[in-house]
């Protein structure tokens, strides 16, 4: 008799729960502080790609000051949907109405949060869908950088620095976002350095640096002398270090190896939020598909480490006014042949944006598989 | 087909016999080395610990914690060992004296565990190994500077171009075996997991070996978690061990609870793990579909399962010490 | 000298009260590690408590974290009332959402929404019942270590996802990018009111399950095995086959807690679908003393903790792993009391047999010591 009395008590609880959630509070709040509410992919110090927009959020704070509150919520892995619901549901619990989603991985969930929060605006980065495409509200868009320029012109640093004329690229996965810093690199080095070959090794981690020391030191061994990294910790830099080796970064700059380190594509995410922060503080929220380059100051091309030798300067400077003003139409213009010698991209042309959205196939001087 | 078999197999054996190779796979086993011999000093004395993990984070990040804030590598290790010793202590006293399941017991230490290190760990995200620390593991004691011949060449690549850490662990595991099966105090703690009654009737003191064994071994598994934020990477990043610390349950029963074999179950399943990357990077046995890397990631899972099933063939369900799992009641002697 | 004796029987009303003791105690003890951190208790405490009750979207949460825990917790408890550990509920949870996804790919687009749905269901069952017999199988016919084993399946269920995730079942409308495709709108379970309709699932099973232990002649001979294998074969039981059933049914159940996670929330595969679900559940089982309706309560209070934790995250800026030492706190000390409620410390004399702590009133219920903690015939 206890049991079924202790059964019973459970269901009701579980109903009266169900009841109460029937009927909606909403607190009122007049704040005239705007709440800005932003999800990372790992912690906001990791000293990589959530590093980098954190940076960047700084900025817009030191811009507006008290005018702006912002709230976070870290390490959120975008492959849980209902961690990443949880979190979205928990800044607007706070009364955050300015949101960034910075990972790819949280895209559906923030259509799903979109939809039903109107009055919220979210921003998602390095997606494909936002208000008009692939969502019918108003209230969402997306942004990314052409990070693709400051790739290129590494890779040119590492053309004209190889001597084994092998380079090597530790990819975490194989996405179009990663297969297209491989190509601009490869096309970039190439650009100086015909007989330049990239090899990839794909880690299927963005952060693990265990992994990725290993990772770097198979393609060391393989005779790769110069590498390079979509991968959000040091350990390749240090790893070329070890191994006597050059190395080129990502995300952040890197002090810490200073025999290796010859430079990084950088992101400078602060352009961007003191941008869009901005247009919400004005009332004048716009949609649209940020795609900021080197010309915005979003991607960057880190300072060249005194290990850069004079003639790599130069080729870089050659190249640089044209990358940064035309960003990645300049990158991706034809000719480009792929792995397998086929011409893709006829001269005069260039890879399409959406072509280059869902990359899948590598430039001529890449070796490397994408699983299909 | 048989010249393919050949060949695939002959890359596959130049590849994993490389010196880079094996350097790396060595590099990346030093972790579960210690823990896998801190483990099995633990279960040695009849307690299994599935808070491996918890405790490797325990001894990563108070022992970051502490380099951080003093910049000694002493007092790094200390904090290691009172951080995974302190887990260690928990769940002595959960199992020992209160006679609770182990396996929740454990389970239950490597929530707290992972608890507790990621918050301690959050206080120092974003700092880096002090210098003078960072600088005694770029030392490599035992490298030749310049090697004569392939051999020398060879071996210098492969074994002797480490850091001190990597030595230590394998000199943990030598004095581990020698106290194990050599010494009168290796006896003791054999005898209490593998007949606690028998040992306590002749007068062992089976509850002081316990805690002391299980705090003990807990502190080797703080010592291997440290290698990761203190040397490997040189920061603190959550839940660094990544899930190591269930591979070392596993590696205790692989090389039979015997430290010795600990270095070279180390040793393969670290190899295991990495050889995906070199594997991707020969065009040969990339396309052969068992070689594909999501199929290799779950070779160290599949070679458990499959030592474990081997036993069983062998009619030794548990070939550990037999008081794994049973309290200890003086009472029902 | 002390000695230890067990208590021949304690009643109801200690068995409350000394867990929850343990539970004061755990809450103390992470207070003061929370202190030593730096962050500030009484706030913390509350603000857990605010972040998952204060309001709809918080309960909402809540509930969303409470589904698939306490299907989980609920199948696991069968295996565990055996006395067969099955640590493999991440790998089961995985495989039965697994198993679903497959389903959902495979039947026609014109298939009616509930037929779906119910096929996705019983896939659910069947791809963590295999999961979970792969080990039990090596368990009942050759005495294999199904702790060690039923952990590794895990791993090798994750694997194996990610396998698909990257590869053979990979979207191609994704442009690109891998994963798996979401499964047809018309399986999804609708949500009413914010809240899902999966809501149902803990609902039955807790029912279900309740009766199979408490009421059914299976349910009896899971509990004698449980209790004691030998008793068991002497009284004429048929262990192997009831190991089996025990087994196939733990891991069923836990496989169907994957599917509709699978249909309620994510509507996607990943890797990362089972969420730690698996263990928090053997958590929450072993809190529950594996009692079908406590461990709904228990589930409801573990999830409520985990929304608790994003919500001081974004408020206080204090680290959601705090949650966890919370959690891991909680649990020992409940395991802990547990020592203390069922055995008697006796001071002094040896030779003391075994002494009544209590009498237990006519009013209250009597419950005889089950073997929750360890002895010489159940171990590990």
């Amino acid at each position: 008799m206890k049991r079924v009395m202790s059964l019973i008590v459970a269901v009701i609880m579980m109903v009266g729960m169900l009841a109460i959630t029937g009927c909606d509070k909403k607190e009122e709040e007049k704040d005239k502080v705007l709440k800005v509410g932003v999800v990372y992919i790992s912690p906001e110090d990791d000293g990589g790609y959530s590093q980098a927009h954190a940076e960047g959020i700084a900025k817009a704070i030191a811009t507006y000051g008290d005018k702006i509150e912002v709230k976070k919520l870290e390490s959120v892995d975008d492959a849980d949907v209902e961690a990443t619901n949880a979190a979205i549901e928990n800044l607007v619990n706070d009364g955050c109405t300015l949101i960034f989603t910075t990972s790819y991985g949280y895209m559906d969930p923030t259509v799903a949060a979109a939809a039903k929060y109107p009055e919220v605006y979210f921003s998602h980065c390095s997606g494909y869908k936002y208000s008009g495409n692939g969502y019918e509200g108003k209230n969402m868009d997306a942004y990314f950088g052409q990070i693709e320029t400051a790739r290129y012109l590494s890779g040119i640093v590492a053309g004209m620095m190889t001597e084994t004329n092998q380079l090597g690229y530790v990819a975490a996965f194989p996405i179009p976002e990663v297969i297209r810093g491989i190509n601009a690199y490869t096309l970039g080095a190439r650009s100086v350095n015909p007989d330049v070959v990239v090899k990839v090794s794909w880690t299927n981690t963005w952060f693990d640096p265990a992994v990725e020391q290993a990772s770097a030191e198979a393609l060391l061994a393989d005779g790769c002398d110069i590498m390079a990294q979509h991968q959000d910790s040091p350990s390749a830099i240090e790893a070329a270090e070890s191994a006597g080796a050059y190395a080129i970064g990502y995300d952040l700059t890197y002090a810490g190896a200073p025999d290796a380190y010859l430079t990084a594509p950088l992101w400078d995410w602060g352009t961007y939020y003191t941008y869009k922060i901005g247009q919400v503080l004005d009332g004048k929220w716009a949609v649209e598909n940020y795609w900021g380059g080197m010309k915005e100051g979003v991607a960057k091309l880190d300072a060249l480490s005194p290990l850069v030798s004079e003639e790599a300067k130069a080729a870089v400077e050659a190249a640089r006014s044209e990358v940064t003003e035309k960003g990645n139409a300049f990158v991706f213009a034809g000719p480009i042949y792929d792995q397998n010698g086929e011409l893709k991209i006829a001269e005069g042309e260039s890879i399409p944006y959406d072509d280059q959205m869902g990359m899948a196939w590598f430039v001529e001087g890449v070796i490397g598989q994408i699983p299909s | 087909m048989i010249g393919d078999f050949f060949s695939a197999t002959g890359s596959l054996l130049s590849i994993v016999f490389s010196a880079s190779f094996i350097a790396s796979a060595i590099a990346f086993s030093v972790v579960m080395l210690f823990g896998t011999v801190g483990e099995l000093i633990t279960e040695r004395a009849g307690h299994l610990n599935l808070g491996v993990e918890g405790m490797m984070l325990l001894g990563a990040s108070m022992g970051y914690f502490a380099a951080v804030r003093s910049s000694s590598l002493f007092l790094a290790i200390l904090f290691a060992c009172v951080g995974a010793g302190f887990g260690a202590l928990l769940y002595a006293i959960l199992t020992v004296t209160l006679r609770v399941n182990q396996n929740v017991a454990g389970l239950a230490l490597s929530i707290f565990g992972a608890g507790l290190a990621n918050s301690l760990g959050s206080k120092v995200s974003n700092t880096s190994t002090p210098d003078n620390i960072a600088k005694i593991f770029k030392l490599k004691p035992f490298s030749l500077s310049s090697p004569s011949g392939p051999f020398l060449t060879f071996i210098n690549k492969a074994f002797l171009s480490h850091n001190i850490y990597v030595y230590v662990a394998v000199l943990v595991a030598v004095v581990a075996t020698v106290f194990l099966f050599k010494t009168r105090a290796g006896l003791e703690l054999r005898l209490t997991g593998e007949n606690t009654a028998a040992a306590d009737a002749s007068g062992i003191k089976v509850t002081r070996i316990k805690y002391f064994y299980i705090i003990l071994g807990g502190m080797l598994c703080g010592i291997g978690g440290l290698y990761l934020p203190l040397v490997q990477q040189g920061s603190w990043t959550s839940n660094m061990t990544a899930g190591q610390g269930w591979l070392v349950v596993a590696l205790v029963i692989f090389v039979r609870w015997h430290p010795i074999k600990a270095i070279a179950g180390a040793y393969v399943f670290g190899s295991l793990t990495i050889l995906g990357f070199s594997v991707q990077l020969n065009e040969r046995l990339s396309s052969i579909p068992i070689f594909n890397q999501y199929i290799m990631s779950m070779f160290p899972y599949l070679l458990t399962v499959v030592v474990l099933i081997a036993f069983s063939f062998r009619k030794k369900a548990w070939p550990g010490p037999k008081e794994i799992g049973r309290p200890y009641f003086r009472e029902e002697r | 000298m002390f000695r230890i004796s067990k208590k021949e029987s304690f009643s109801k009303k200690e068995a409350i009260s000394y867990r929850l003791i343990g539970f004061l105690i755990g809450i103390v003890l992470s207070g003061i590690i929370i202190a030593a951190l730096g962050y500030p208790v009484i706030k913390t405490f509350i603000s857990l408590a605010e972040g998952s009750f204060g309001s709809a979207i918080a309960i909402r949460n809540t509930i969303s974290f409470l589904i698939p825990l306490s299907v989980t917790a609920l199948g696991l408890s069968i295996a565990f009332k055996m006395r067969y550990w099955n640590i493999g509920g991440e790998g089961q949870i995985l495989m039965g959402a697994t198993a679903a996804m497959g389903v959902s790919m495979i039947m026609p687009a014109s298939t009616p929404g509930p037929l779906m749905m119910i096929a996705m269901l019983l896939a659910g069952f069947v791809g963590g019942s295999v999961w979970a017999l792969i080990p039990g199988f090596f368990r009942i016919h050759m005495k294999t270590n199904e702790t060690l084993f039923t952990l590794m399946m895990n791993y090798l269920a994750i694997c194996f996802v990610q396998y698909l995730y990257f590869e053979l079942w990979k979207d191609p409308a994704k442009m690109g990018f891998p994963g798996i495709q979401d499964i047809p709108f018309k399986a999804r379970i609708p949500y009413v009111s914010g809240v899902s309709l999966a809501i149902v699932a803990p609902l039955i099973i807790v029912i279900l399950v309740f009766f199979l232990i408490k009421k059914t002649k299976l349910g009896y001979e899971i509990r004698v095995v449980g209790e004691s294998e030998p008793t068991a074969h002497y009284a004429g039981m048929n262990v192997k086959k009831i190991m089996f059933v025990g087994v196939l049914l733990s891991g069923g159940i836990v496989g169907i807690a994957g599917a509709v996670k699978l249909m309620g929330s994510t509507g996607t595969l990943s890797s990362s679908l089972g969420g730690g679900a698996g263990f928090t559940a053997i958590v929450i089982a072993w809190l529950a003393n594996l009692s079908a309706p406590m461990i709904i309560v228990v589930s409801f209070l573990i999830a409520a903790l985990e929304q608790g934790a994003q919500f001081i995250q974004v408020r206080m800026g204090v680290p959601a792993a705090v949650a966890d030492i919370v959690k891991g706190l909680i649990l020992m000390s409940v395991l802990g009391s547990e020592f203390m409620l069922r055995y008697k410390v006796v001071v002094g004399a040896h030779g003391a047999k075994n002494k009544l702590d209590a009498i237990p009133s006519d009013k209250e219920e009597v419950h005889h010591v089950e073997p929750i903690v360890e002895t010489k015939e159940n171990a590990l």
